[in-house]
C-alpha cells in the first residue's frame, strides 16, 4: 500500500513478519508479510481479534523486538535495538507510584539526560494545557484511572515523539471516561501535529480516533483490509458519531470481517 | 501516613481544557483527589489493653506459683523476677548484659542488612550471576546455621567479633533472598516502558528497580530483628563471658529460673525497640 498522501511516510512496515522461536517446535509466528505506512498527522488503527499479534507488532515498530523478516522504518530509519523515537502508552498507565504526577512526566527526560530545569519546564507546560495544573504534587494513588491515563499520556507527549503507539490505552477505564479520552487525546495529537498508530479491539473506538483502519486477521496476522474513515473532526464528537451513517456503515463492515475470521 | 492533601484538594481545578472539544470535558465531574484511607491514629486504648493483658498474664502466673499449683523451681515467679530485676539495675550487670547483645545484635543486623541487600539487588544487574547464584542461596538458606558454629569461633575468635559474625551471616541471608525476591517481581511492562523510553539497565534499576524493591527490603528488615537477636544470643551460649544470651544460659545451669525469664524478657524489649526503628526507617522510605 503506497502512502495517501505524497509527503514521506513517518512510519512505514514492508513485508514485516514475525515468528518466535523460529525452526523449533515451538515456533509460533505472530504476523506474516504486513505492509502499512502512516502518513504525517495521520491516525491508523489497527483491529483484529485477540491474541492476532497486534502488541507484538507494535513491539516491533517501538525497537523492542526485532522483526524476523521484512523491516520497519520511522522517519526513514530502519528500527533497530535502540528505542527512545517513538511513544508507547499501554493499557496499564504504569505510573510509577512512589513518583509525583510532575515526576511522573520528566521520567522520559530524565532517562534521555534533560536537564531538571527545562525538563520540568516543559512538563509543567503539559500539565497545565491539559486540565492536570494543580496535581503535580499529587501521587497517582491520589488519582481517578481517567486522571492517571492523562499522566501516562503527558509522560509519552514530553519526549515529543513523531509517532505515538497507543495499546488499547482506555480498555480499563469505564465507558464515560473511555469516550471522553477518546476525543481528548486525539485532539492533543491533532494539536500536536503527531501521527498515531492504534491499537484496540473496540470498533467503535477506532472509527471514532483514526483517520485510517486497518483490519488483521488471525495469527499470523496479515493485513485483511484497509478503511478509510470519511469523517471531519467535527464530526467525531463520542455520542453523535453513533448515528452518523458512515459511522454504522464502517462499523457493519469491520465487524463482519473480524467475525468470518473469528468463525474460521 | 498519607500525604498531607495540596490545596488544590480543597478546591479543584476546572475541568480538562480541550482543545476543539471543550463540551464532553466538561460533563466529567471535575477532577478531584481520592481521598486516601485515613492513617492509623494512635488509639489509647489499644496500649491498655496491652497493659492489661500482660498485666493479667503475670498475676495468674504469680496466683498459680502462690497457691502451689506450678512450683516456682520449675517456672520461676514473677515476684521473683522483679526482685532480680531490681538488683541487677542497681548492680549494672542486666544493663552491661543488655548492651553487649545490643551491640552485638545491631552491628550483625547492620552488616547482614547491608550486604544481603546489596548482594540482592546486585543479582538484579548480572542475570548471570542471578542464575549461577540460585542454587547457592539455597543450599545457604537451607543450612542450619548453627552447623557453622566451631568455623565461626575458629574465625572470630570467642569475643564479640563472633557474635556479629552469627547475627550478620543470619541476616544477610534473609536480606539477600528478600531483596531478590523484590527484584524479580517487578512489573514486567514497568521494565517494557523504561526500555521504550531508551533506558539503560542501570537507569532501570535506579529509577524503577530499587524503589519498587523498598517494601521487600524493608520485610526482611522486619525479620532481620529477630534474625539478629537469634545470632548474637545463639553466639553467647557457644562461648561467652557477657550477654544476655550468657545470662540466660548461665542461670538456666543453675536453675535459676527467675534469672532466665529476666534475660528473655529484656530480649523481648530490645526486640520491640529494634522493630520500632524499623518502623521509622519504613514510614521514611515507604511510598505505598
Amino acid at each position: 500500500m503506497d502512502a495517501m498522501t505524497p509527503t514521506a511516510p513517518v512510519l512505514e512496515a514492508r513485508n514485516a513478519g514475525m515468528v518466535f522461536n523460529p525452526g523449533t517446535p515451538d515456533a509460533v509466528e505472530a504476523f506474516r508479510d504486513v505492509s502499512f505506512t502512516v502518513a504525517p498527522r495521520e491516525t491508523l488503527a489497527i483491529v483484529g481479534p485477540s491474541g492476532c499479534g497486534k502488541s507484538t507488532l507494535f513491539n516491533c515498530i517501538a525497537g523492542l523486538l526485532r522483526p524476523t523478516s521484512g523491516s520497519i522504518f520511522v522517519g526513514g530509519n530502519r528500527v533497530g535495538d535502540t528505542a527512545g523515537h517513538v511513544g508507547y502508552m499501554l493499557q496499564k498507565d504504569l505510573l510509577l507510584p512512589w513518583r509525583t504526577v510532575l515526576e511522573n512526566v520528566v521520567l522520559g527526560l530524565e532517562v534521555r539526560g534533560t536537564p531538571r530545569r527545562a525538563s520540568e519546564a516543559k512538563a509543567k507546560d503539559l500539565i497545565r494545557s491539559y486540565g492536570l495544573a494543580g496535581f503535580e504534587a499529587a501521587k497517582p494513588s491520589q488519582l481517578s484511572g481517567g486522571m492517571r491515563q492523562r499522566v501516562a499520556f503527558m509522560r509519552t507527549l514530553a519526549l515529543d515523539p513523531d509517532v505515538i503507539l497507543l495499546d488499547e490505552p482506555f480498555s480499563a477505564l469505564d465507558f464515560q471516561t473511555r469516550l471522553l479520552l477518546q476525543i481528548e487525546t486525539m485532539s492533543i495529537i491533532r494539536e500536536q501535529n503527531k501521527s498515531a498508530i492504534l491499537v484496540t479491539h473496540d470498533i467503535g473506538e477506532a472509527i471514532t480516533m483514526a483517520d485510517r483502519i486497518i483490519v488483521m486477521t488471525h495469527r499470523p496476522a496479515r493485513v485483511l483490509a484497509v478503511h478509510d474513515v470519511e469523517l471531519g473532526q467535527e464530526d467525531r464528537d463520542p455520542v453523535n458519531i453513533r448515528e452518523n451513517p458512515h459511522y454504522n456503515a464502517c462499523f457493519k463492515q469491520i465487524w463482519s470481517e473480524l467475525g468470518a475470521k473469528v468463525a474460521s | 501516613m498519607a500525604a498531607p492533601p495540596n490545596n488544590s484538594a480543597a478546591s479543584p481545578p476546572p475541568g480538562p481544557a480541550l482543545a476543539g472539544a471543550g463540551g464532553p470535558a466538561a460533563s466529567e465531574n471535575g477532577p478531584a483527589l481520592k481521598k486516601v484511607w485515613p492513617a492509623n491514629r494512635w488509639d489509647p486504648r489499644v496500649l491498655i489493653l496491652q497493659c492489661a493483658v500482660v498485666a493479667g498474664l503475670l498475676l495468674a502466673w504469680e496466683a498459680a506459683v502462690r497457691s502451689g499449683f506450678a512450683p516456682a523451681y520449675l517456672y520461676g515467679q514473677p515476684s521473683g523476677i522483679w526482685l532480680k530485676a531490681v538488683n541487677s539495675i542497681a548492680s549494672g550487670s542486666l544493663l552491661r548484659d543488655s548492651w553487649v547483645t545490643f551491640e552485638e545484635s545491631v552491628a550483625g543486623f547492620l552488616i547482614g542488612g547491608v550486604l544481603g541487600t546489596a548482594a540482592g539487588l546486585a543479582l538484579w544487574i548480572s542475570p548471570l550471576a542471578g542464575k549461577v547464584a540460585r542454587p547457592i542461596i539455597v543450599a545457604l538458606n537451607g543450612v542450619p546455621k548453627i552447623a557453622l558454629a566451631p568455623l565461626i569461633i575458629i574465625w572470630f575468635g570467642i569475643d564479640i567479633g563472633s557474635k556479629i559474625a552469627s547475627a550478620a551471616i543470619l541476616t544477610f541471608i534473609v536480606s539477600l533472598i528478600t531483596a531478590q525476591s523484590g527484584t524479580s517481581r517487578v512489573d514486567a511492562d514497568l521494565l517494557t516502558l523504561m526500555r521504550s523510553l531508551g533506558a539503560n539497565r542501570w537507569q532501570t534499576f535506579r529509577k524503577v528497580v530499587m524503589p519498587a524493591t523498598v517494601p521487600w527490603i524493608m520485610a526482611g528488615l522486619r525479620l532481620n530483628v529477630g534474625f539478629a537477636l537469634i545470632g548474637a544470643v545463639v553466639g553467647e551460649y557457644i562461648a561467652a563471658k557477657e550477654g544476655l544470651g550468657y545470662l540466660v544460659y548461665y542461670a538456666g545451669t543453675l536453675y535459676d529460673l527467675n534469672s532466665v525469664w529476666l534475660g528473655i524478657f529484656a530480649l523481648m524489649v530490645m526486640a520491640l525497640v529494634l522493630d520500632g526503628a524499623v518502623t521509622v526507617l519504613e514510614r521514611t522510605l515507604r511510598w505505598e
